[in-house]
């Protein structure tokens, strides 16, 4: 039998060569998370006149790339979060490159300390998640002033850090349902 | 796909992360170095989302009119359920009037009732006048040639708005009820009793000389009174308001302040002429000249 160049071969465990099927069901597993934050920022760029979405988008983006990155980095890899964050910049009026710093550093942190995390119970991951929300919202703030060389008000930043600590909950119950129904699938 | 080892591949792994964060330190500082760029780059963006964003707002604009029509049917249902007691609630006072017309050409008919002459009207704009003797006076398109006569009565669209005093041709001029000279017996259709309505340039005349047993009741009708024989009774004045208590007014239903068409009613009280009786001297009538009551006097000597 030949060496398999495709990259199942060089993967630590061994496994049985999937399927196209399977690959693709991967593929969509993995590109869930991303898919979702893409529409998220398609659907609250529109002119559709919602109440507060300049505040709400990052708030959504922030709490879901955090929840994806500590209990499924491989659903929200790092050049993932930083397209994601670049291509939210393209959308929206935030200087360039600013959102995707923010969002890798969100994720890093929740990369970093997924396994201290872990162990800890939702409202202490929640409280964490309290410091590093208002930590980027500080810094999205932080930078927005140092580029204009002017103090802005920080009463929208607070808003927004508010906003991104109080939309996780719900966010995290929806992804933990969807969580445990993909986990089901694969049991299956 | 190039064939790396398993160590070489995490250490690229855990390089990614700082990478990717110094790209993205180094596209803020070029975006802003750059800014013509990063604007291209956006609108590169945007144009290609347009059609996307087109359709949310399509779809977020259909179901606004759907809900909307829909919120406009309910409110439509609920009317017509308002209208439909409404139509049975007149079907019912239509046939009460019916019942009452008939009843009515009964009575008269029993009493050898006489009808009243339909009253000849003719129609005429209101121009604004620029003179006269009076304060709140109008100025008609309709003078003697349309048969217009001094004395006759102007009614607007739901009331009465003044008296014909000169007339010329083509032109007549109308002494409005608001005018500090207009001076009319009125009666309070509640009570038939009797007042005089006497305009002070206000918009609102006054209620004066009537019965203090029989007070205008705030809210009540006031009509023509046929007491002087200047006016036919029960044309339609307006409604009893109290200003101040014991102020009684009268709101005219007839909007005097824009006025924009009269019609002028020739009731043809100048020609009910007393018949004479002997031994009774008349009172002067207003409008017949002061040589008629001589005259009878000398008839009668």
């Amino acid at each position: 039998m030949m060496p398999d160049p495709s990259m199942s071969a060089w993967e630590p465990e061994i496994r049985p060569r999937q399927t196209v099927w399977q690959r693709l069901d991967h593929g969509a597993r993995r590109l869930l998370p991303s898919l979702f934050i893409a529409l998220i920022i398609i659907f609250f760029s529109a002119p559709l006149n919602i109440p507060g979405a300049a505040e709400l988008l990052p708030a959504l983006v922030i709490a879901t790339v955090f929840f994806w990155s500590f209990w499924r980095p491989t659903g929200m890899s790092g050049v993932a979060v930083f397209l994601l964050g670049l291509f939210m910049d393209l959308v929206g009026f935030t200087p360039l490159g600013v959102s995707a710093f923010i969002l890798l550093l969100v994720h890093g942190v929740a990369f970093y300390s997924r396994f201290g995390l872990m162990r800890l119970n939702f409202l202490l991951v929640w409280g964490v998640f309290a410091l590093v929300a208002a930590a980027a919202c500080l810094l999205q703030w932080g930078l927005a002033c140092l580029f204009r060389l002017s103090m802005l008000d920080i009463a929208p930043a607070l808003f927004e850090a508010l906003l991104t600590i109080g939309v996780y909950p719900p966010l995290s119950a929806l992804f933990s349902w969807i969580l445990h129904r993909l986990d089901e699938k694969e049991d299956i | 796909m190039i064939p790396v080892s398993i160590q070489m591949r995490q250490a690229l792994g855990k390089l990614v992360l700082p990478l990717l964060v110094l790209l993205s330190i180094g596209i803020i500082i070029g975006g802003q170095a750059d800014r013509k760029l990063a604007d291209k780059a956006r609108m590169t963006v945007a144009d290609g989302l347009a059609p996307l964003w087109g359709l949310m707002t399509a779809a977020q604009n259909r179901a606004q009119a759907i809900s909307s029509s829909l919120r406009e049917a309910g409110r439509m249902a609920s009317e017509n359920a308002r209208l439909q007691k409404e139509n049975d609630n007149l079907r019912r006072w239509y046939d009460v009037a019916v019942s009452l017309t008939r009843e009515n050409d009964t009575l008269k008919t029993a009493l050898h009732w006489i009808p009243e002459p339909t009253p000849a009207f003719v129609t005429g704009r209101v121009v604004a006048d620029s003179g006269g003797i009076y304060a709140r006076a109008v100025l008609l398109v309709a003078g003697t040639d349309s048969g217009v006569r001094v004395g006759n009565v102007a009614l607007a669209a739901n009331g009465l708005a003044g008296r014909v005093t000169e007339t010329g041709a083509r032109s007549a001029r109308i002494l409005l009820i608001t005018d500090i000279a207009s001076r009319l017996p009125v009666m309070l259709d509640a009570s038939h009793a009797t007042a005089i309505m006497g305009g002070d340039n206000t918009p609102l005349p006054r209620l004066m000389y009537y019965a203090q047993d029989t007070r205008p009741i705030e809210g009540e009708r006031v009509v023509t009174s046929d007491q002087a024989g200047a006016f036919p009774a029960g044309l339609p004045i307006g409604t009893v308001h109290y200003l101040h208590p014991g102020q009684p007014v009268v709101v005219p239903f007839a909007q005097l302040d824009h006025l924009t068409m009269l019609r002028v009613f020739d009731f043809g009280q100048a020609l009910i002429d007393p018949p004479e009786a002997p031994g009774h001297v008349p009172l002067a009538h207003p409008r017949q000249t002061l040589t008629l009551p001589l005259k009878t006097l000398l008839g009668q000597g």
